[in-house]
């Protein structure tokens, strides 16, 4: 009953420097160099968004296996906005902007009706949200007729790939070094999502509904609201989501955008020391784990690895993970 | 073992003879548990020994315990609902022919188990149809299936009617007389006294004496256990309130009563006599049906625990560890759960959701090591008083405590019938749902018996004593 080890509290956290570590003493120096940095928060902050907002439901006592279809479907809603907003005469800033709040308020209503059916028709979230895994897939493929939307709006790209410069760091070439939308999102949504979770009132109840749900009915906590309001957030993350992927790419495949991501987030969140059984957790924890999952991703690229070989690797992190950590709660 | 940040049990050395009753007794906290489950396999000592037979042994497990004849009858039993007996009693060393379940053997063999613990049952049974009582005979026989050598039960008598608790003491007997070891935990000393053959009573973790069960006195045990003498065990009665009535139930599941400020009102009757049931319809847990429920003399409606706080009405539920602690989490979130909302509508002022959990610490000698310590880790009087601190942090008008005292050592609860007393002086209403009939007699200005979900009588003044109680609460004619 050691509850301070520190291999069970930090062990993802530990993994991660040295995987960096790692990679920087083997890339002799390359990798410090900012933009690699960068880029290893930007790449997955798609799922890195996702698997904040997934944080929030599996604390609760939840799971949402639908947030990768959701994506294809939300983002291939947000391209045919920007187009349409585009070509009615709107300025494509303005095009954008809209498509993003409309990528969100889809994803936000998706979420609501997954919550809605798991709260007030107490069904289990699994079988809902498979529904939704099977069922949002659909609808992003009869948007796009079953191949790729693409955008008629080439601003959307150059915003997938803006940012803000990054202060005082110039590139090889002297320019400034922007720090993408995308990531920043991610870091934004992530310190906000620690904050709701950790000093807010709705927080705490999200931790009581997953610590024990009829304790938490029983202390006047209103559990349903609780529960459709994480899933109507995760959702409306993974919109604003969506929109990030179909930017970078200009594009969205409906059949193979968001492919795995549920499987992604609930791994980082998962070896993030989330307990899959609700009631405690912690964001910072699910950030560690995008990183250190995009981490080996890349080194594995970077040592010429086979890109087969990739989701075994990935597995074992997974189950490495998971079996550290179990000490922390269980042995009473 | 060491907690967190209590040592639980220091330096003790107690011997078990064969074919004894030895009672463990102490209050919460004292290491009855940590003794327990040191010898039921379940946690390791950091030092000692343990021997049987005079050898030392290693018990790494519950397995091992078991395989020196050593089982262990929890507080909460460990049985799988939806197994049948005969499935639960040899889960784990199930029979086997040819590779397959023997369920037959297995099965009549059951039988014989049942039939020796005197249960009617089938082997067939799923457990989950059986009562509390029915579970733990279940348990027994199960005991017997391991050849157990050594029971040890942990306040088997805690969840039984006096019928069912009488029937627990006579197989008791027969285990004694069979020559098995049983290792008794209990907070009722009476019953202690009566069917034990010696006491060993902890106070802090030590030793403090073992006696001859015979020879001792309840309220002599209870002065080893605090380690002071307890004169009057209930504070003196204040007179009865006058008052207007501040909430009147009319036929809620056919129940019927009042209850004024300041006043303590019994809830009496046997397990199962639908008190809980009760509580849970007025704060809006069950439907009322046909009844209606006023308040200040205003009808009202409470559909939800949180219509109820509005109203002013706190229910503290029997089952701490289900129903009433997120333990899980600790003192400070437990403590403010029920009132969050005033700590902050959106962000949550810590400063001041700490200061009142430290207040509530010293106000009701809470005892944790730290605010910041998981409820699982403290003792079941200290969760008690959480429990409570958590609704009087709403602070209601009526306040409905359902076996406030269950699981609860002899000091704490003392500080509990105080609590209650000082509440109701305040002006509170306070329900006391309990089955420990001098409970309900010597706190309780007025009682009202409970019988199949009705109010079948009320008893006052003189009137209020343990036979009137139990013939009303049995529903056999008083004598």
């Amino acid at each position: 009953m050691k509850r301070n080890n520190i291999l069970t509290e930090y062990g993802a956290l530990l993994a991660l420097v040295i995987l960096f570590v790692i990679n920087v003493i083997t890339r002799k120096g390359n990798f410090l160099q900012i933009e690699n940095l960068r880029n290893l928060v930007s790449q997955n902050a798609a799922v890195g968004i996702i698997a904040v907002g997934m944080t929030l439901v599996i604390i609760s006592g939840g799971i949402d296996l639908s947030v990768g279809s959701m994506t294809a479907m939300c983002g291939a809603a947000g391209i045919l906005l920007v187009n349409k907003f585009a070509s009615s005469g709107m300025s494509p800033n303005m095009a954008i902007l809209l498509a993003v709040l409309g990528g969100i308020l889809i994803g936000a209503f998706s979420g609501f009706v997954n919550g809605f059916i798991i709260a007030y028709g107490r069904v289990a979230a699994f079988v809902v949200t498979l529904g939704g895994l099977a069922g949002f897939r659909s609808i992003a493929l009869v948007l796009g007729n079953g191949g790729e939307i693409r955008s008629t709006v080439p601003a959307l790209q150059d915003f997938g790939f803006g940012g803000i410069p990054i202060p005082f760091v110039k590139n090889a070439g002297g320019g400034s070094v922007d720090f993408y939308w995308s990531a920043l999102i991610f870091v934004l949504v992530a310190i906000g999502a620690g904050f709701v979770l950790n000093r807010t009132r709705f927080g705490r109840y999200v931790i009581a509904v997953g610590a024990n749900q009829r304790v938490a009915e029983y202390s006047a906590i209103n559990v349903q609201t609780v529960k459709l309001a994480v899933y109507t957030i995760l959702g409306g993350l993974v919109g604003l989501a969506s929109v990030l992927v179909g930017a970078r790419m200009n594009s969205v495949g409906t059949g193979s955008v968001g492919l795995y991501y549920e499987l992604d987030a609930i791994a980082a969140v998962v070896i993030g020391g989330t307990s899959l059984r609700g009631g405690k957790g912690r964001i910072w924890g699910t950030v560690v784990g995008v990183l250190l999952l995009t981490l080996i991703a890349n080194m594995l690229t970077a040592f010429s690895i086979d890109t087969n070989w990739q989701g075994l690797v990935r597995g074992i992190v997974i189950l490495a993970a998971v079996l550290i950590q179990r000490g922390r709660k269980d042995n009473d | 073992m060491a907690f967190p940040s209590v040592r639980a049990l220091t330096g003790v050395s107690i011997s078990f003879e064969e074919g004894e009753v030895h009672a463990v007794v102490g209050e919460n906290g004292a290491g009855k548990s940590t003794l327990m489950k040191i010898l039921g396999g379940v946690q390791k000592p950091t030092a000692g020994t343990v021997l049987v037979d005079g050898k030392p042994v290693a018990l790494g497990g519950v397995r091992d315990a078991q395989k020196h004849g050593i089982v262990m009858i929890h507080q909460e039993l460990n049985l799988v609902d939806e197994l049948t007996i005969s499935e639960n009693v040899f889960l784990g060393h199930e029979l086997t022919k040819a590779g397959l379940l023997d369920r037959a053997k297995m099965s009549e063999l059951t039988e014989g188990f049942l039939q020796q613990v005197h249960a009617t049952y089938s082997p067939q049974q799923k457990v989950g149809e059986l009562s509390i009582a029915g579970k733990q005979l279940v348990e027994i026989a199960k005991a017997l299936a391991l050849n157990a050598s050594v029971l040890i039960m942990d306040e088997p008598t805690a969840v039984l009617s006096e019928p069912e608790a009488e029937s627990l003491f006579e197989l008791i007997g027969k285990l004694r007389a069979k020559g098995t070891t049983v290792l008794y935990i209990s907070h009722r000393l009476p019953e202690v006294c009566a069917i034990c053959d010696r006491v060993t009573v902890l106070r802090d973790g030590a030793f403090v004496a073992t006696v001859q069960a015979k020879a001792a006195t309840p309220s002599e045990l209870a002065g080893l256990m605090v380690g002071r003498p307890l004169s009057e065990f209930f504070p003196p009665k204040s007179s009865s309130p006058e008052a207007a009535p501040i909430l009147e139930l009319d036929n809620i599941g056919g129940a019927t009563l009042t209850v004024r400020p300041g006043e303590i009102l019994g809830l009496a009757g046997l397990v199962g006599a639908g008190r809980t049931e009760l509580a849970e319809a007025v704060i809006g847990i069950r439907p009322i049906g046909e009844g209606s429920i006023k308040i200040d003399g205003k009808p009202c409606r409470i559909r939800s625990p949180k219509e109820a706080m509005k109203h002013g009405i706190a229910y503290v539920s029997e089952d701490r560890k289900h129903l009433g602690l997120h333990l899980s989490l600790n003192v400070i979130e437990n403590v403010t759960m029920a009132n969050l909302r005033s700590y902050g509508e959106v962000v949550i002022n810590q400063k001041s959701e700490r200061e009142s959990a430290e207040t509530w610490k010293s106000d009701l000698d809470i005892r944790a090591g730290s605010l910041t310590e998981e409820t699982v880790y403290l003792s079941g009087g200290n969760q008690q008083k959480i429990s409570i601190a958590k609704w009087l942090e709403i602070k209601p008008r009526i306040i409905i405590l359902d076996e406030p005292t269950r699981g609860v050592d002899v000091g704490a609860k003392r500080e509990m019938y105080n609590l209650i007393q000082k509440l109701a002086s305040e002006g509170m209403a306070c329900i006391v749902i309990s089955s420990e009939l001098p409970e309900i007699i010597g706190l309780c200005h007025r009682t009202v018996v409970m019988r199949d979900g009705k109010i079948v009588g009320e008893l006052k003044g003189e009137e209020l004593n343990e036979e009137a109680v139990m013939h009303l609460a049995a529903g056999v004619a008083a004598a």
